[in-house]
């Protein structure tokens, strides 16, 4: 039954919608602060074992022998796992690119710190920990490499023998006349940047509980997993099982951003199980653990990139080449984040050629994999950087080269050269509305005065497209593949015209729950608190992603709605049978069916449904008799991608605009943002609230970005930030206020006209922050380029300018 | 992140306490005070003792207490007591200044000045205010009691020169003369964070001079260190911009060879050390009379 | 197996004699021996917060002390918080102000506040962000964290009053 979902908020059967659109309490929240959420770490199940893992301290190195003797004879220990049992039980994961997968556990070299090399189940994990000092491993070091330039270079030692070069991909895309617009250009800014290794650290590191099933040959895995349905076809692919021969149930989990990990203590903790006759077993990643070798390291990149302006200052060209160091394999999919720059590889500007000259290469380090946005966020920061010099040689105010370079109003939907369409946005309202949030006058006369004092103040604009509801087809160039991302919910309404809807994705912060809760409540009519969101396994969900790319709060309501909209369309038959009437005289408003022209005529939704499941002598004969739908949502009119990579991918683009303004205490270098204020538009905001509180935590994480945040190793590719007391996340002090106003242009595309908002800020925060401290710079003649912009790293960069 | 099986003990009286050292290994004995630095060296097990010490129960080791010359702090006083205590902050503010620059509450709330004292980390606070203030460390051991000076107590990296067999009973904190200035400056990646460098400076001003200027910095070395070349600029100098620029070159001359790390190059450390040090005695200068 | 040791404490109340593990975190012992896994652990080495409980009223890291530690003291976690159904005004706001997200940091910002604010219902800024400094948040950013203790504490001051 094909169905129509609303396009805005009018459109629902609501005379005025009482919950959507409002920044109502979070239906999750009573039992998030009481404590009694249940966590996977909270969850104990019967003869319950748990694992703790041995892991690599070289970064490469050949595994000559192994002795488990000793671990075997620990009282408590139930299983020991090694690269033999590995090697028997499993298989290398898929990888993007393809073909750059490794086993869950080093079976005869490591290629990084920290890979698993054997595990232990026993009966607690304190005795798990005794138990793998007792595993002796000799290993044969080998040379490592940890810089991707030494990687390329054909004298480099291998990370993977059997690729015969650490270079896993090396393509150039050509989108428009690129060489004609540089030659024609009026300016051409080049500049080399660094983004350093950085990540998701979520407050609750991965954990899983594993079950074997000997007998069907099946899995049970309990996680605190970001995408079930995916990670169930990985686990498949692991051991060679029908994916419906592994059932994933997610947990509640304390966040993840794309950075949970976990692929392969699932893998070893589904192995020890196996070696345990079935025990379940427990695997809770440590920090440490998480810090060295869990999902948390992204971005490891190196730019040169520049831009062509032509004579009147309009940005004509984009040429990026980037190195990216992906870490020893490519089965994290860190590679993806290089891929979707595609989605929006111009940022909201009218650049019309672009090119990108992509290097994936291997290296001994951790495998790196996603981060909130994606990849984007580093691409932004190296545009807005040549954006800032450009605006510079030509004297112009950096808000009003932006705006003169924007995406005009009435030009959506825009196809930008590397193929995707922007849905809609005011560009030039944003920024208006930003500069006149932050005083923009005001401040840069306060920036004059400050340099009068010899004062090192700067302020930073900088603006950036959130690409929203992802698509694998963004991917392509990296070897993802398919187009679509389907997510369903089951709405069910029971015989006391109580509403359930069953989804396939758990609590992750965003307020998904409270979300479906809000569109169910203005559709039928009843309130949040009556609605019950229940999630179902992967054996169980209709088909869902669950939260990622930006897209699970446009395509929730999207299932949801279409589900609504289905009962709806079987009430109506239903009431119109029993009013006699035709079905197209009923309508649904408010809770209520009524009939057209016939005042007093009408029915409430339990009524209706009590009569669908109690009276079945009242139904039609030919009525379906379940107030129950389902509906899977995907977005439409998404495209294959060419041959260099185009396609209509990401749904939406989000737009935002920041205003910041920073000091740099010059003898020090230490960075204090004394002012943060932005403007934002991602379309209808379905709650404001849960909206400006993933804006919030996405300015915090580009804050720790562009400050604090950064894997570093040595050239021996030993990692050198393995704890919190190194690996520096944001704290309240480094967090100002963050002052905020919201521009609302509906898409044309989505339910309810929403875009995608929950990765947000962090596409723009490290860009605006680097520009503030780039322009704070500017009276000693020097520019950093290299993020994190640690104060160790300006201080030198000061004391070069000063010498 | 699970502790290695270790014994556990929890004297009651001092005199228990030695006792039980006596009866031990003792290379293989931990003692723990506020715990704040050892349970993550036991979690990460680093630190694998086979007994675990626990001094929380024994009598007699907290307290503040003042007498003429100086406060007598009990080592297993908690950094709260010292926060909260009144006579700390009106008395001793560049005790109390050090002490709220150390970590975060709850931090403070467990973590014992003789903790900290005795686990001598050369990025931390209170080693350096020892030398500040000349602190004088009472330890006790089967043979009796002994005090050593804070310029003999800060050996190097994590090491004191207390014995093993030796425990640290209190510490003594000679009031400095009266119109002694002082400042306190830390640099820190984050709030709280232990410090890359700091710098802690006091000074008389006598007659329109400075009069018997000291320096002590933490993170600039391999323990908390006073800048003797640095401070001998200053004697008798007018409290002067032109003589902080002295200061502080004989600072960055005398800090040789710093500490480097992920956060901060040696080179970067030594500067700080100039600068944190000029701005810790440019406070002490403005608050001398 | 370490020597098992005996420990005698309260908890939320209630009187807790039990041997114990000498090795064992007082975070482990109160999540998997207990059951209260209101209590999260975020880090295990005492930067991060999150398992922050209160010991004698003082918030005190739960990842950082041993489970016979507690021997002799008043152990408080979240989930003493709410009476029956009526959640404690922190909690109250936190809900009003969405001062949470995922949720998992919450129980320890939420004592580390108890204890400022059962001294302090009129804490100043600064006073809020020495307490909150000392936890890491990764979803929230801390804008409605702080709001909530603002709110909290006007909660909890016109209660008093």
């Amino acid at each position: 039954m094909a169905v129509r979902i609303p396009n805005t908020l009018n459109e629902l059967p609501a005379s005025q919608p009482r919950f959507v659109g409002r920044g109502i309490r979070r239906v999750e929240d009573a039992s998030l602060l009481t404590g009694r959420t249940p966590f996977i770490d909270d969850v104990v199940l019967p003869q319950m074992l748990h694992c703790a893992i041995l892991k690599s301290p070289f970064a490469h190195a050949r595994i000559s022998s192994i002795d488990t003797k000793e671990a075997e004879a620990l009282p408590g220990v139930v299983a020991v796992l090694t690269g033999e049992d590995v090697l028997r039980w499993s298989y290398p994961a898929q990888s993007a690119p393809e073909g750059w997968g490794s086993h869950c556990m080093a079976t005869d070299v490591t290629r990084f710190v920290g890979e698993p090399v054997a595990a232990v189940a026993a009966t607690s994990r304190y005795v798990a920990e005794d138990a793998i000092e007792l595993i002796f491993v000799d290993y044969e070091p080998l040379e490592a490499v940890a810089d991707p330039f030494e990687a390329m270079n054909s004298d480099s030692p291998l990370v993977m023998e059997d690729q015969g070069s650490n270079v896993m991909m090396d393509r150039v895309f050509n989108w428009g006349e690129v060489d004609q617009v540089f030659s024609d250009a009026e300016h051409v800014v080049r500049e080399k940047f660094r983004w350093h290794r950085m990540g998701a650290n979520p407050t609750e590191t991965f954990g899983c509980i594993a079950e074997w099933s000997p007998l069907d040959l099946s899995i049970t895995l309990r996680g605190s997993i970001q995408s079930p349905s995916m990670f169930a076809l990985g686990r498949a692919s692991t051991f060679g099982l029908p994916p419906n021969k592994v059932n994933v149930i997610s947990h509640p989990h304390g966040g993840s951003f794309g950075g949970k990990g976990g692929s392969r203590g699932s893998d070893i903790t589904c192995m020890l199980s196996r070696k345990a006759d079935g025990r379940p077993v427990k695997w809770i990643e440590d920090r440490i653990e998480y810090l060295t070798s869990g999902g948390s390291q992204a971005w490891d990149r190196h730019y040169e990139a520049a831009i062509a302006v032509d004579a009147d200052g309009i940005v004509q060209g984009l040429d990026v080449q980037l190195v990216d160091d992906i870490g020893a394999t490519g089965d994290m999919y860190g590679a993806i984040c290089a891929a979707k720059p595609l989605a929006a590889f111009t940022g909201p500007y009218t650049i019309q050629a672009a090119r990108y000259d992509l290097k994936l290469v291997a290296t001994n380090k951790l495998p790196s994999g996603p981060y909130r946005g994606m990849g984007p966020p580093p691409h932004f920061f190296v545009l807005e950087q040549l954006m800032d010099r450009a605006a510079r040689l030509r004297g112009e105010d950096p808000s009003e080269f932006r705006r003169k370079n924007f995406i005009r109003s009435d030009q959506f939907p825009y196809t930008i050269p590397s193929g995707n369409e922007y849905d809609s946005g005011n560009y030039g309202e944003v920024l208006d509305r930003v500069l006149e949030l932050s005083d923009y006058t005001e401040m840069r006369a306060n920036q004059v005065k400050a340099r009068e004092e010899g004062r090192l103040v700067g302020v930073g604009v900088a603006s950036a497209i959130e690409p929203g509801v992802f698509d694998w087809n963004a991917y392509a160039i990296v070897g993802m593949q398919g187009t679509g991302v389907p997510e369903g919910a089951t709405v069910g309404i029971d015989v006391m015209g109580g509403v359930t809807v069953r989804v396939g994705f758990a609590l992750e912060g965003q307020g998904q729950y409270t979300l479906v809760s809000q569109l169910v409540s203005d559709f039928f009519g009843v309130v949040p608190e009556a609605v019950q969101v229940v999630q179902l396994d992967t054996q169980s969900a209709p088909p869902s992603f669950g939260p990622g790319g930006s897209r699970l709060g446009v395509s929730i309501t999207g299932a949801v709605l279409g589900a609504c909209e289905k009962i709806k369309e079987k009430m109506i038959r239903v009431v119109a049978s029993l009013m006699q009437c035709e079905p197209e005289q009923v309508r649904l408003l408010d809770g209520k069916f009524g009939v057209e022209g016939v005042p007093g005529a009408e029915m409430t939704v339990p009524e209706v449904a009590g009569t669908m499941l109690a009276r079945s002598d009242l139904l039609p004969p030919d009525v379906d008799p379940a107030p129950v739908a389902t509906h899977v949502w995907t977005a439409a009119g998404r495209t294959e991608p060419d041959e260099e990579g185009r396609a209509k991918s990401y749904l939406t683009a989000a737009h935002a605009v920041h205003v910041v303004q920073v000091e740099v205490d010059r003898a020090t270098g230490m960075v204090e943002i004394q002012r943060y204020c932005l403007a934002d538009d991602c379309g209808t905001r379905l709650n404001p609230a849960t909206v400006e509180g993933q804006t919030d935590g996405s300015v915090a994480q580009g804050i720790g970005a562009a400050l604090l945040e950064e894997y570093a190793y040595d050239e021996d590719a030993q990692p050198l930030t393995t704890s919190f007391m190194d690996y520096l996340l944001p704290t309240v002090f480094e967090v100002p206020e963050i002052e905020k106003v919201a521009v609302v242009t509906p898409s044309p595309f989505t339910p309810l006209g929403a875009k995608g908002c929950g990765e947000g800020a962090i596409h723009t925060t490290p860009a605006a922050i680097m520009c503030a401290i780039n322009d704070a710079l500017l009276p000693l003649g020097v520019q950093t380029t290299e993020v994190p912009a640690s104060p160790r790293r300006l201080w030198k960069l000061i004391q070069e300018a000063q010498s | 992140m699970k502790p290695a099986p270790f014994e556990y003990a929890a004297p009651k009286t001092i005199a228990e306490a030695l006792d039980i050292l006596g009866q031990n290994d003792l290379d293989e004995v931990k003692l723990m005070a506020g715990g704040q630095s050892l349970m993550p060296l036991l979690n990460m097990r680093l630190a694998r003792p086979s007994l675990v010490l626990d001094l929380n129960h024994v009598e007699g080791l907290d307290g503040i207490r003042e007498e003429s010359s100086g406060l007598r702090v009990g080592a297993m006083t908690t950094k709260r007591v010292l926060e909260d205590s009144d006579l700390v902050r009106s008395q001793y503010p560049l005790l109390w200044e050090s002490t709220v620059a150390i970590g975060h509450a709850p931090i403070r709330n467990r973590g014992t000045v003789g903790g900290s004292m005795v686990q001598a980390d050369p990025a931390s606070e209170y080693p350096a205010a020892a030398l500040a203030f000349d602190m004088e460390f009472v330890v006790m051991s089967s043979a009796g009691e002994r005090v050593i000076q804070a310029e003999d107590f800060f050996v190097t990296y994590l090491t004191t020169s207390i014995e093993p067999g030796e425990i640290l009973t209190e510490i003594r904190i000679p009031r400095l003369p009266p119109g002694t200035g002082w400042g306190f400056q830390e640099l820190a990646r984050r709030h709280g964070d232990f410090a890359i460098v700091g710098a802690l400076a006091t000074v008389r001003v006598e007659s329109g001079l400075c009069c018997d200027p000291r320096i002590v910095l933490f993170g600039a070395a391999d323990r908390a260190i006073r800048v003797p070349a640095g401070e001998a600029c200053l004697e008798g100098a007018p409290p002067s911009e032109a003589s902080l620029t002295v200061m502080g070159d004989a600072v960055f001359d005398a800090v040789e060879d710093p500490l480097s790390d992920v956060h901060a190059s040696a080179e970067y450390r030594r500067d700080l050390a100039r600068v944190l040090s000029k701005r810790a005695m440019s406070e002490a200068m403005s608050r001398a009379s | 197996m370490s020597a098992l040791v005996p420990v005698k404490c309260h908890v939320n109340g209630r009187v807790v004699e039990t041997m114990v593990d000498a090795r064992m975190t007082l975070a482990d012992f109160l999540r998997h021996e207990l059951g209260l896994t209101g209590t999260h652990v975020g880090c295990e080495h005492g930067v991060c917060g999150i398992c922050n409980i209160l010991v004698d009223g003082q918030t005190t890291r739960s990842c950082l002390m041993l489970a016979v530690q507690a021997e002799g003291h008043e152990i408080r976690t979240v989930e003493s918080l709410s009476d029956g159904d009526k959640l404690h005004p922190i909690q109250e706001a936190f809900m009003e102000e969405h001062g949470l997200q995922c949720g998992f940091c919450t129980a320890g910002f939420m004592m580390a506040i108890c204890d400022l604010l059962e001294n302090n219902t009129n804490p100043s800024e600064d006073e809020i962000k020495d307490v909150l400094g000392g936890q890491v948040c990764r979803c929230t950013g801390y804008n409605t964290i702080l709001r909530a203790v603002k709110n909290a504490a006007a909660k909890m001051g016109s209660a008093g009053a």
